[in-house]
This record gives C-alpha cells, sequence and structure tokens, in this order.
C-alpha cells in the first residue's frame, strides 16, 4: 500500500484556550471519497479549518503526500493542492460567477490553466454556465453550492475538503449535489467529506470516520457503517 | 450659458482631483473597513515630492509626477508594513488603525513642516494659460486634471476588473477568509492597496497643489471631501465613489457660483445629511440581497 495523500496524526487545536480536537488521527488514500461524520459543534469544521490552515494545531501534525502542512500559511496550503468548499459556501458575493470561478484558479499554477479549468467546470456543472455574468449574490441557494464547488474545482488541487455540502438546501437539490460529488469521485478527484447526515454518505464514502466531542470514536467502511446502526445512533440520534 | 459652462470646467476639475483621492480611500476601507486619516498627509506629500523631483533634483514634468506617484506608493506600503500590519492580528484592530493613521498624518505633515516651512510655495508644475469658449476660460491646468484623472480611473477600472491582482482585491474586500481558502495571500494583497492608495493619493496631491498652492496643511480640505463623498457613495464602493466624486464636485462649483465659496462646504455636509436620512447605506451602498 501507498501512502495516503492526507495523513492527519493525533492532532489537537482549539480556539483560545479551549481545546476542540483531541488526538484526531485520519487518512486519505489518493483517489478515494473519505466522510466525516459526527453532531454539529463537536469540531467536524475545525478540522477543516486545521488542514487548510485557518486554525493552528496545538499539537500533531498533518501531512499531504509525506510532506507537513500543517504550520505553513493558508495561501501556502493551497498552492499545495489542498482545496477547501467551505461550510455555507462564502462566496464572493458582488463578483459575477465567472469572477467568482477566476478567484479559485488564483494560485499561479491555476491560473495558467485558468481558460482550460473553466471549460471543465462548465460542462460538469452547466448552470453555470447560463448564469456566468449574473452577480453571485443573486443566485439561488442551489446555485451558489454549485457555484462554490465549481469555484473549489478551479484550483484542479490534490485533495478536496467539502464541508456540509447539503447544509440548507432543500432534498432535492442535494440530489443533484451528491450527483457532482459522485461524478467528481468517478474521474478520481481524491475527497475528504464532511457530512452531519450519515445516510446521505452511504452511497458514495470509502471510508467514514465518526468524529464525537472531537474524538474519533469510530471508524469503518460505509457497509460497516450500515451494519453497526446502533453506534450510530447513540451518536447522531437515528 | 457662460455660467453654466464656468461652473461645469470648474465642477469638473474639483471633480476629477476629488475622484482620484476618494477612490485611494475608498479602496483602504473596501479592504480592511478602516479609514486612511493620513490619506491628506499622503497627499500633500505628493504635491511637494513632485515640487521637489522638478524644482531640486531637475526631473523633467513627466518624470516627477511619476517620480512623486512612486514616492506615494513607496510611503503607504511603509505605513502599511511598519504600522497597520502591526495591528492586524488583534479584535477590533480597525479603531486602533484609524488613529495610528491620525499618528502617520501628523508626524508626516510635522515633518513637510520643518523641511519646506508652513509658507505656501506655488507648484511648478502648474501648467500657465488657457483658452476661450465664449466668454468662459478654460485654464489648461484644468483640462489636463481631467484628462489625467480619467486616464488613471480608466486603468484602475481596467486593474480592478480584468487582472489577477485586482480581483483579488475585490475579493479580500468581500470575504477575507474566502480569500483565504482561495490561496490569497491577504497580507501580500493589503500591502498592495496601501501601496495603490498612495500613489493615487500622490497624484491626487499633484493636481491639487497645482490649482492651490503647496503648504503642509493642504491635505485637510481635500480629505474631508473625501469622506465626505465616500460617506455619500457607500462607504467602499470604489464605482460609486467615483460618480460621486464629480456629482459632488459639480455641486461645489454650483454652490459656490450662486451663493459663494464659504458656502460650499456646508452645502456639501447639507447633501451628505440629505443623502443619509433618505438613503443610510449611501447612493451606492450594497443593499444586502440575503437568499438563503
Amino acid at each position: 500500500m501507498t501512502a495516503p495523500l492526507l495523513e492527519i496524526r493525533n492532532v489537537e487545536a482549539g480556539y483560545g484556550g479551549q481545546k476542540v480536537l483531541r488526538d484526531v488521527s485520519l487518512e486519505v488514500p489518493a483517489g478515494g471519497l473519505v466522510t466525516l461524520i459526527g453532531p454539529n459543534g463537536h469540531g467536524k469544521t475545525t478540522l477543516m479549518h486545521a488542514i487548510s490552515g485557518l486554525v493552528r494545531l496545538t499539537s500533531g501534525e498533518i501531512r499531504l503526500e509525506g510532506q507537513a502542512i500543517s504550520g505553513r500559511k493558508a495561501h501556502q496550503i493551497v498552492e499545495k493542492g489542498v482545496v477547501q468548499i467551505p461550510q455555507g459556501d462564502i462566496l464572493f458575493t458582488d463578483m459575477s460567477v465567472q469572477d467568482n470561478l477566476m478567484m479559485g484558479a488564483y494560485p499561479k499554477a491555476a491560473y495558467a490553466n485558468a481558460g482550460e479549468s473553466l471549460e471543465t467546470v462548465y460542462k460538469l456543472l452547466p448552470r453555470l454556465e447560463e448564469r456566468r455574468g449574473q452577480i453571485a449574490s443573486t443566485l439561488s441557494g442551489g446555485e451558489r453550492r454549485m457555484l462554490s464547488i465549481g469555484r473549489g474545482l478551479m484550483a484542479n488541487g490534490k485533495l478536496l475538503l467539502i464541508d456540509e455540502p447539503s447544509l440548507g438546501l432543500a432534498p432535492l437539490v442535494i440530489d443533484q449535489i451528491y450527483e457532482v460529488i459522485a461524478d467528481l469521485k468517478a474521474r478520481g478527484t481524491t475527497i475528504l467529506l464532511v457530512e452531519e447526515n450519515a445516510s446521505r454518505v452511504i452511497g458514495v464514502a470509502d471510508k467514514v470516520y465518526l468524529l464525537d466531542d472531537g474524538r474519533i470514536v469510530w471508524q469503518g467502511s460505509a457497509d460497516e457503517m450500515e451494519e453497526n446502526a446502533d453506534i450510530l445512533e447513540t451518536y447522531l440520534g437515528g | 450659458m457662460d455660467t453654466t459652462f464656468q461652473i461645469l470646467v470648474s465642477g469638473l476639475t474639483l471633480g476629477a482631483m476629488y475622484a482620484i483621492s476618494t477612490v485611494s480611500l475608498s479602496l483602504i476601507w473596501g479592504a480592511l473597513n478602516v479609514l486612511n486619516m493620513a490619506q491628506g498627509a499622503l497627499l500633500t506629500f505628493g504635491g511637494y515630492v513632485a515640487y521637489v523631483a522638478f524644482s531640486g533634483m531637475g526631473l523633467g514634468v513627466p518624470l516627477s509626477i511619476i517620480f512623486s506617484v512612486a514616492a506615494g506608493g513607496l510611503l503607504g506600503l511603509f505605513m502599511y508594513v511598519a504600522v497597520v500590519r502591526q495591528m492586524l492580528n488583534r479584535e477590533g484592530f480597525e479603531v486602533n488603525v484609524i488613529i495610528a493613521t491620525v499618528g502617520v498624518g501628523t508626524v508626516l505633515e510635522a515633518m513637510l513642516q520643518k523641511f519646506f516651512g508652513a509658507y505656501p510655495i506655488r507648484q511648478p508644475l502648474t501648467v500657465e494659460g488657457g483658452f476661450f469658449v465664449g466668454s468662459t476660460h478654460v485654464p489648461f491646468n484644468s483640462v489636463i486634471i481631467v484628462f489625467g484623472s480619467a486616464i488613471l480611473m480608466v486603468l484602475l477600472a481596467m486593474l480592478m476588473a480584468r487582472t489577477r491582482m485586482g480581483r483579488a482585491m475585490r475579493a479580500v474586500s468581500q470575504s477575507r477568509d474566502a480569500a483565504r481558502l482561495m490561496g490569497v495571500p491577504v497580507n501580500l494583497v493589503y500591502a498592495q492597496v496601501f501601496a495603490l492608495a498612495g500613489g493615487l493619493s500622490a497624484a491626487s496631491g499633484i493636481m491639487l497643489s497645482t490649482i492651490t498652492t503647496l503648504a503642509p496643511t493642504m491635505g485637510y480640505d481635500p480629505m474631508l471631501k473625501a469622506f465626505i463623498i465616500c460617506v455619500v457613495a457607500g462607504l467602499g464602493n470604489v464605482m460609486g465613489a467615483l460618480y460621486a466624486a464629480f456629482m459632488l464636485g459639480l455641486f461645489e462649483a454650483f454652490i459656490q457660483f450662486a451663493f459663494g465659496v464659504r458656502y460650499a462646504f456646508a452645502g456639501m455636509l447639507l447633501v451628505v445629511i440629505i443623502v443619509l436620512v433618505w438613503k443610510p447605506n449611501g447612493l451606492f451602498g450594497r443593499t444586502k440581497v440575503n437568499r438563503l
């Protein structure tokens, strides 16, 4: 077995004196789709921020392709190919759809291929092409999420961190979003996906980690997760 | 008819000058939500540097202007690196930065006064002469200011709309966190914004000093007016600031002709009050459309 693309080892982190993550270890193999589930307010987003360099680690290490990325600045981590699609989209609301996408291609290497990436993203998310000139704040919730995903794809990263892609969307739109995620997986994109709703990830995830109160309390394949429904019920309330 | 034309010439000249210093103020507000109280001193600095470059160092007119704008840019950059950046990591840094920029402005003004004295000096870059349209005298200097400002604004608009750097500046002003997640080195963008604002202030200062004279306190009045224009336009809205600058320039010229110079500033303040009562976010301010 080759070394995992992303390796999180005994990570602890938090805000101020408040510790949020306790001894978290997790691996994402190249080409895999790993899911992090768990109740709200238990550190999933903090872990994503820690990987992206927005939250400092108090101990532990995060490695990408065997190289430590923890302690680096947020923009350097993006340049290394770790791209986050943040919770709640955080779009550039006064910019057009296309300018938002172009911002996704900000790193120099990505900027050189921005034209090609735009074509790829428009092919994957044709809705965005129809709305390319529209200001982001006027999009519908589903379109915003699409734009947020499209923007994340523009950097051609090695690893996509997707934080709660179903948050606040109608069930029908969530299905569309998960179709896109399945598409990305089929293309060989490596993904670390945060999801609160465990049933959503059964069809797509290779591996599932359950994060509770800042600790990984269970891990296994999606099938094992189905078999151990009682464990999940304890943590997620069914 | 002649009066109208006279007001137009005078108003456009004022507007062009205000536009540049307002945009410079607006850029910094947009990026950091902070007012740059050293704006007036940066403007004054630009005027004096151009004077020194031309009279003291014997550079030609174009080189003196470029030298002054570059010096303004460097000073803006220095201000960011030495002062503003040191305060950014604390909660509520905005107030600290505003007060620190007051300090920077005061020191800069005092230094200019020490070097050049408090007495007004004529700006040697002023272009003499003019032409008549009907019975209205149009100074060449005004024409140059209006066109120079227009060219600068077009260049700036292109920078903001088309380039990677300009897009990143807009992105940072809309969401610092998202920009960070896109790989934007936010500190570098802030530094670029301060350099750009410094350069624009210097350009505005040169223009101003050709209309009035060089004096250590010459930046105050235009800085106040730039604040007013920013507020009327909606803080942080660069394009809106541009329109508002010309509107208020024309308005000021109108008041000066119709009621007298001393009423101009009061008249502008009256406009601010009316606009803010009517539209609290400013004429072109973002009315947030939040759709979930």
